[in-house]
């Protein structure tokens, strides 16, 4: 199984300090929650700050961290680095730094989940269903809908986060254009 | 065969929740081979010339 080889590289890069943690977001994320829908790639979201002590090692900074990420992983079991992706196991990974408040907020609050035998830390549902909110393209309101309908997440927690990050009229919005009867 | 709209409407409801009630492992493989097909259909197509959106080549997902 293909992704979970990411999932072990995951892990290592965390165990080797290469990022302090990670935890899978987008499509990938939301396979953990819902019934699978296709993707072409996997969006990791990584905390950086442990990388700063290979600054001096590899005189890394900004996009160049990826550089250094990318010849971590790319060990020779793995990938090779292509255009913004790094290609562990046949999938593109798409490494993302927290760079909001509330990617921040579901990378702490990520939640470690079994995948045969194999621990993965993945955005929890509620932190799943409010980034797609924010992102607000069709896919996401897309994803949005469907951990709606699934029942997929805390209702109170994901209001609570919605309150938090000022999604409040995002939501109202989305709620008056998909899941209100009036046109 | 009947079209009860809202017979298929429950019958794919009740598919999606059967799926995403699945042990993760199965799923994760099952995104493994959607994903395989979804490349292999994108890299049929800019093979055989047919314009492709350039913002799906961007963002096939």
């Amino acid at each position: 199984m293909r992704i979970r080889e990411v999932i072990v590289a995951l892990n290592q890069m965390q165990a080797d300090g290469i990022v302090a943690r990670y935890a899978i977001g987008g499509a990938v994320g939301a396979t953990f929650y819902l019934e699978p829908v296709s993707t072409l790639d996997v969006d990791v979201f990584i905390d950086l700050h442990a990388a700063r002590s290979m600054e001096g090692e590899h005189g890394v900074r900004g996009r160049r961290r990826v550089d250094c990420i990318g010849r971590v992983v790319t060990r020779p079991s793995d990938g090779a680095i292509a255009s913004q992706y790094i290609v562990v196991g046949g999938w593109p990974v798409q490494f993302l730094p927290a760079t909001s408040p509330l990617v921040e907020e579901a990378l702490a609050q990520a939640v470690e989940i079994d995948v045969d035998g194999t621990p993965a830390s993945v955005f929890a549902p509620e932190y799943l269903a409010a980034i797609a909110l924010q992102t607000g393209r069709a896919k996401d309101k897309a994803r949005l809908l469907q951990f709606i309908e699934a029942g997929a997440f805390d209702a109170k927690r994901f209001q609570d986060t919605l309150a938090k990050y000022e999604l409040v009229e995002a939501w109202q919005k989305f709620e008056r254009q998909f899941l209100s009867d009036t046109p | 065969m009947t079209f009860d709209l809202q017979k298929m409407i429950e019958s794919k409801r009740a598919y999606r929740a059967r799926l995403a009630a699945l042990p993760i492992g199965d799923k994760l493989r099952i995104l493994d081979a959607l994903g395989e097909r979804q490349r292999s259909i994108r890299d049929s197509v800019t093979r055989s010339g047919t314009a492709v959106c350039p913002k799906c080549l961007k963002d096939p997902t």
